[in-house]
């Protein structure tokens, strides 16, 4: 007996992995915020307790039992080292594009590109043996164990169950919260899968007018910010240079007692559509402070700058919603709502609807006029590339080809405004002489505007908001009036977008921050995305104290002189109103996962202690009395006010769009003030898609998507008009600085030569660049274009401008490699991977089917189950917007691997974003390929795996068995769409803040396995949930019929803002991907010609491709008929 | 002087030292293997079939008797094991279903008392799993008994344990040997492909 007690000790000391999913503590599932900080303080520590405990022991005896105390993996700086600024010395390299020289030639080199040496291949060294050794060793050593007993021994593992399990929970079913995305003032609806308690995804709530179901990059990426091991628990002071910890306590004490002396308080908040501006405003006015005394910002131009145009051309606060399912024709001018815009998925979903190709060859259309190339011009179907600063012409110019055409639409009164405003500038108009060139194709474009029913014309980016930034929206406003798109497509009397920051704010802040003494700021950042020179920072030094509270350490907390962590969205109560009328509830999802606390509860603590109580327990209870208000929309009072809120809550979303009657434009000719376009090189710094305006920085997962159309990760690149690069004399991954036309700033980064740029315009994307001391991740990491950018600020919408600013380039000298993932930019004259179809072809063949199936061949017929799984990606959709890579390495635990390894070419995306330029280098066609393991009928992967670890399964997935590979990598080699990825190191799940990218192994998802060292993986049609779905129809007893089309959505699929991807069961006829498959574009990737009986390679995958549809084919995509 | 040994005998004596040889280096080379053969992330069971995982017996925090509960009080399984239908795992009953007859029986035993302290502390119990499958298997409760598939086929008689042991190898081919025959039985062509159990 007392053997097996040791026994038992023994099996304790070596507990298992605390990621495994069945082995969860989790102490009761109470999400109400108390509002006694003291008793959040004991029940918040109680899970990271347990969890901290057991990891301890697991690396301790884990590494005691196997490795004699040496570190032999998960080293303490991985792969992941901050990437570095440092770059290769040397000549001008020649053919850069074609080649990378460090990958081809000098091994040495490439080790140097980050400054060190690569880490984990160094720990991999410095274990006992050499490699060879080691493999020799293990040769005999497994020759010689025939006989003998194994040396390895099962660690046990515990099961910890529930002490009280909630009512809704099943251990090892997911439990779905619906809540609010926070990461943007979009303000999506999104459902929260949470597992035992712990939040494993994020999807988009299919209620939610918004979202419609889908998710962008960033709010994928968020769940990563959630777990995130450099999130702070406990409130810090400033002492000395540095900051001390000090407690909850302490901090309310001193800042109540800060504020009582003169009540000279403000806060400098985000964006929000809610009620926290409201509750803001009712804390001021309890302290005594007065209610102007909040202030709102959002680094999107675009919020403050469309906030103040509606306001003077309606009088009213009000954005107008931008209908795009409606709209025939759209016109972009310098625009990109695809990439950021102010609401990025549902602009996706409108465009999605109203660019779909019928099957009748008809399709929307999409005008584009713009500088630099962006998402969304790349996805149009004409694109003219305009001068830099010429956005405000190019817009008065369509005015005026509107005014002149006959079918102009609009009111007299509408009209008369316009012609008062080309008037004004029909002579004089700055920059008209330079675009005199595109009058025809702007008078085409306006015909075409006219012709349509419904035609939306959408201005201004984040990138170029200069000058004339707001003035643009007013023009934007005038032509939509022109094209009679309001209340048409932009719904302006029903259900408008309500702004979600109070334009002028940051210009009032800098001018009133001497009159304060206390200054919070919350869940914002300008000390990062204000321009240094605007004066926002001496404003801000003067202030005595300075209060932070944000969800991750930003540069205000570097700033600040007390820090309070504040939670996360999804651990925060909170609603947002992002449409008039129409509410969007965010509820916590998971417990509090660090010592954060909600910031609305520190304010009511901070108002308690200076005696003056809000009067409400917590938070909690003050949005519960003013959804009393969304209560009177319910038409039908049957259910009372607490059934409607649990109703609301589980719904996410409740309401009506508010109506008001239609209003005349009001005339603010006389305040339109045109300033003529800098000249000469001009910098362009638009927000990164994924990182935004820096907000996404510190999630590695948006670091390692990379950015679609350069696909450059973990890096700033600066790009260049390919042409004028090479004039220059420069070629890609040149070391290059930027400087100011006037001043000593300057930033350096590697050249990257982008297609479709204006000659004139230098391309920065904001996002990185960040302080030092934040994250681990963002150190070092970038660089920032904002301090290249003058301080001068828009008097109208109070935003620093951003644009137009001159520069100059000179170069370095030597190399500055960036981590882009596709080395080449074209198809190298392959016709079957991408194929393009015009319009006329589309409806010539309207009822021509495909059958990509019928391949003549001698391998004998494959076994067929029950369902044959197929995926259908239609590459006219498709937007390139990377939320599908981000998706799917979430849900399907996909390690990141860092800039030295992606340099590698080591990425481990399972699913990739391929784009691929066509045609004339300053305006090309792009186009962009989703692509993932293509599940071949006959996988040439799979005759050459040695140990079967790949194979057919009958349902047509290309399986993979990670516990019968053996890492030959032989299937790599053989696979032709390089869609196989190798583990090169075990990546470290386990060990929480190790080194910050390391997972928190409680944000893994704990249906697919995790993958270790020596190990290939694939994309495997997300099989968790098509096994998930089958045992759900077992279960339900619904036989083989039970399963229904569309049941099954993969990662990918679902948050696809686009619906580019459709999944299902091919072998039903009338399924979706099934008639997708016979679509007259669809074609198999590398699958020839099949018209013309080629047949490629004949790997008869399982996804097909829908053919991108372009006005024109280019030369090179016409089919060659031998 | 010349021994004749008989060729047998000679290929077996050189057999045994090739043998002799190869189990020295065996033994040299061990810690380098041991590190081989563990990853993190893996619980594999690199014993043999029935060294460590059948009849492997843990003892518990408290000593649980499934004869007192599903044999002499004919308390269902899935009275306490409710997850197993419906999810992956069966689920090990949270101490509230423990409470909720404990509280009245037997409170003045010692493994009442403790898990009646627990409760009150809000503290889990730890219970060592007897019956775990590598991270790379990825089973489920669910579809197997919805198919009918008793406890006892996987678990054995639990109820007449008085300490749960583990009853089969639960092995790949022990997994298989009724994957097989149910596979012929019903025509179903996934039971035995990997991707079933292993993604």
């Amino acid at each position: 007996m007392s053997d097996m007690h040791d026994d038992l000790d023994f099996q304790r000391s070596s507990l298992g992995e605390p990621g495994n999913d069945r082995s969860i503590p989790e102490l009761n599932n109470s999400f109400q915020v108390s509002s006694n900080p003291k008793e959040l303080k004991e029940s918040d520590k109680a899970l990271p307790t347990v969890q901290e405990k057991s990891m301890d022991m697991t690396e301790h005896s884990q590494r005691l039992a196997f490795t004699g105390g040496k570190e032999v993996f998960a080293p303490s700086e991985g792969p992941f080292e901050a990437p570095a600024t440092q770059k290769i010395s040397g000549s001008l390299y020649m053919e850069a594009e074609e080649i990378e020289p460090a990958l081809a030639e000098n091994e040495s080199d490439l080790d140097t590109i980050g400054g060190k040496k690569n880490s984990l291949e160094d720990s991999f060294l410095k274990a006992d043996i050499g490699r060879r050794d080691f493999l020799r060793l293990f040769g005999t050593g497994a020759a010689a164990s025939v006989g003998a007993a194994a040396c390895v021994r099962r660690p046990a593992e515990t099961a910890i169950p529930f002490v009280n399990q909630p009512l809704d929970t099943v251990p090892g079913r997911p439990v779905h919260y619906a809540s609010t995305c926070g990461e943007c003032s979009a303000a999506c609806g999104v459902h929260v899968k949470t597992r035992e308690g712990r939040a494993v995804k994020i999807e988009g709530n299919s209620f939610s007018a918004l979202s419609g179901g889908a998710l962008c990059a960033l709010g994928q990426g968020s769940i990563q910010a959630l777990y995130h091991p450099e999130r702070r628990s406990d409130p810090m002071e400033k002492s000395g240079s540095g900051f001390a910890k000090t407690t909850w306590d302490d901090a309310f004490k001193k800042i109540a007692g800060e504020i009582s002396v003169g009540k000279k308080v403000a806060i400098f908040t985000g964006p929000s559509t809610g009620n926290r501006h409201t509750f803001f405003k009712e804390f001021l006015t309890k302290i005594g402070a007065s209610e102007n005394n909040l202030y709102t910002y959002d680094a999107n131009p675009l919020l403050a700058s469309l906030a103040a145009a509606y306001k003077m051309a309606f009088g009213r606060s009000a954005i107008a919603r931008p209908d795009l399912r409606k709209a025939q024709t759209i016109i972009g001018i310098g625009s990109d709502f695809l990439d950021v815009g102010y609401s990025p998925v549902y602009f996706h979903k409108g465009y999605g609807i109203s660019q779909n190709v019928t099957q009748m060859g008809t399709k929307g259309e999409h005008i584009h006029f713009e500088s630099y190339l962006t998402l969304t011009g790349a996805k149009a179907s004409e694109r003219h590339v305009i001068a830099p600063g010429t956005e405000l012409a190019v817009t008065l110019m369509l005015i005026e080809e509107l005014l002149n055409s006959e079918n102009v639409k609009g009111k007299e009164s509408d009209r008369e405004i316009a012609r008062k405003l080309i008037s004004k500038y029909k002579n004089n108009a700055p920059d008209a002489q330079d675009i005199e060139s595109l009058r025809p194709a702007i008078k085409k474009t306006a015909e075409r505007a006219l012709r349509t029913s419904a035609t939306a014309i959408m201005c201004g980016s984040t990138g170029n908001f200069d000058h004339n930034g707001f003035q643009l929206q007013l023009a934007a406003i005038v032509a939509n009036c022109l094209v009679g798109s309001f209340d048409n497509v932009l719904e302006l009397a029903n259900g408008w977008f309500t702004p979600p920051v109070v334009p002028g704010d940051l210009a009032r802040f800098i001018n009133d921050a001497p009159n304060y003494d206390v200054v919070f700021f919350v869940d914002t950042n300008p000390f990062f995305t204000v321009p240094q020179k605007t004066g926002f920072h001496e404003a801000a030094a003067k202030l005595k104290t300075i209060v932070s509270i944000q969800a991750f350490p930003n540069e205000t907390d570097l700033a600040a002189t007390i820090t309070l962590p504040g939670h996360h969205y999804l651990e925060a109560w909170g609603d947002e109103s992002p449409v008039a009328g129409y509410w969007s509830f965010r509820q916590p999802a998971v417990r509090p996962t660090s010592g954060s606390r909600q910031a609305e509860d520190m304010l009511m603590w901070i108002a308690a202690h200076v005696s003056a109580p809000m009067g409400f327990e917590n938070y909690q209870a003050y949005l519960k009395d003013k959804w009393q208000a969304v209560y009177k929309l319910l038409e039908d009072k049957k259910i009372t006010y607490d059934i409607f809120v649990t109703l609301a809550l589980r719904k996410g979303v409740f309401g009506k769009p508010d109506r008001v009657a239609n209003s005349d434009m009001i005339d603010f000719v006389d305040s339109f003030n045109y300033t003529k376009a800098a000249r000469g090189l001009i910098l362009a710094a638009p927000f990164d898609v994924r990182l935004r305006d820096g907000r996404g920085a510190h999630i590695p997962i948006l670091q390692e998507a990379g950015d679609s159309l350069t696909t450059v990760a973990w890096d700033t690149y600066i790009a260049l008009n390919p042409g004028f690069a090479k004039n220059l004399g420069l070629r890609r991954n040149d070391h290059i600085k930027i400087s100011a036309a006037s001043g000593a700033e300057a930033v350096q980064s590697g050249l990257y030569p982008l297609p479709g740029l204006h000659p004139n315009v230098v391309v920065i994307p904001r996002g990185n660049g960040k302080a030092k001391g934040i994250s681990k991740i963002t150190d070092d990491l970038g660089v920032d274009p904002l301090v290249l950018v003058g301080g001068e600020i828009e008097p109208q919408t109070g935003m620093p401008i951003t644009a137009g600013n001159v520069i100059k380039i000179s170069q370095v000298g030597g190399k500055f490699v960036l981590a882009a993932m596709q080395k080449h930019n074209d198809l190298a004259n392959r016709k079957d991977i991408v194929k393009t179809v015009t319009l006329e072809e589309v409806k010539q063949n309207a009822s021509k089917q495909v059958e990509l199936d019928k391949v003549p061949d001698l391998y004998p017929a494959l076994v067929q189950g029950a369902y044959r799984w197929g995926m259908s990606i239609d590459l006219a959709k498709c937007t390139g917007c990377s939320a599908c890579m981000v998706a799917c390495s979430i849900e399907n635990n996909i390690p990141q691997i860092g800039r030295e390894q992606v340099i590698k070419g080591r990425e481990m995306h399972w699913i990739r974003l391929d784009r691929y330029f066509e045609g004339p280098i300053d305006n090309p066609q792009v186009y962009f390929q989703p692509m993932m393991c293509q599940h071949c009928n006959h996988a040439p992967c799979e005759a050459v795996c040695p140990v079967y670890a790949t194979t057919h399964d009958p349902e047509g997935i290309n399986a993979m068995t990670y516990n019968r590979c053996v890492g030959t990598r032989y299937c790599a080699n053989a696979c032709p769409y390089k869609v196989r990825r190798f583990n090169w190191f075990t990546h470290a799940w386990n060990t929480m803040g190790e080194r910050p990218m390391d997972r928190n192994p409680r944000a893994l998802n704990p249906d697919v396995t995790v993958r270790t060292r020596g190990v290939m993986e694939k994309c495997n049609f997300c099989y968790q949930r098509i096994r998930a779905a089958k045992h759900e129809v077992e279960y339900l007893n619904q036989g083989e019929g039970g399963l229904k089309d569309g049941q099954i959505q993969t990662a990918c699929q679902q948050t696809c803002p686009a619906d580019a991807i459709t999944f299902g069961d091919l072998s039903k006829d009338q399924s979706w991907v099934a008639r997708n498959r016979k679509d007259s574009r669809a074609y198999l990737a590398l699958g020839g010609d099949p018209e013309h009986k080629e047949y490629g390679l004949k790997t008869l995958p399982n996804v097909s491709y829908l053919a991108k549809v372009v006005n024109e084919k280019l030369k090179g995509s016409e089919p060659e008929h031998h | 002087m010349r021994i004749l040994i008989p060729y047998k005998v000679k290929m077996m004596i050189k057999s045994l030292m090739f043998l002799m040889f190869g189990a020295s280096l065996y033994l040299w080379a061990q810690p380098s293997y041991a590190w081989w053969m563990w990853t993190p992330g893996d619980t594999v069971d690199n014993s043999s079939q029935s060294s460590l995982s059948k009849g492997y017996k843990p003892i518990q925090p408290i000593p649980f008797s499934h004869v007192a509960h599903a044999d002499k009080r004919q308390i269902n399984c899935e009275f306490c094991h409710s997850a197993a239908r419906r999810s992956t795992s069966a689920g090990i009953p949270p101490l509230n279903t423990c409470m909720g007859c404990h509280r009245f029986v037997r409170t003045d035993k010692d493994a009442i008392k403790l898990i009646t302290q627990k409760t009150e502390k809000n503290e889990p119990m730890e219970w060592i799993k007897v019956n775990d499958l590598p991270d790379f298997v990825r089973f489920s409760h669910m579809p197997h008994v919805s198919k009918g598939v008793t406890c006892q086929t996987c678990h054995g008689d639990v109820q007449k344990m008085e300490v749960v042991e583990q009853f089969a190898p639960m092995q790949m081919g022990w997994c298989l040997d009724c994957h097989r025959t149910e596979q012929k039985k019903s025509h179903k062509t996934t039971l035995t492909a990997c991707q079933t159990c292993h993604f």
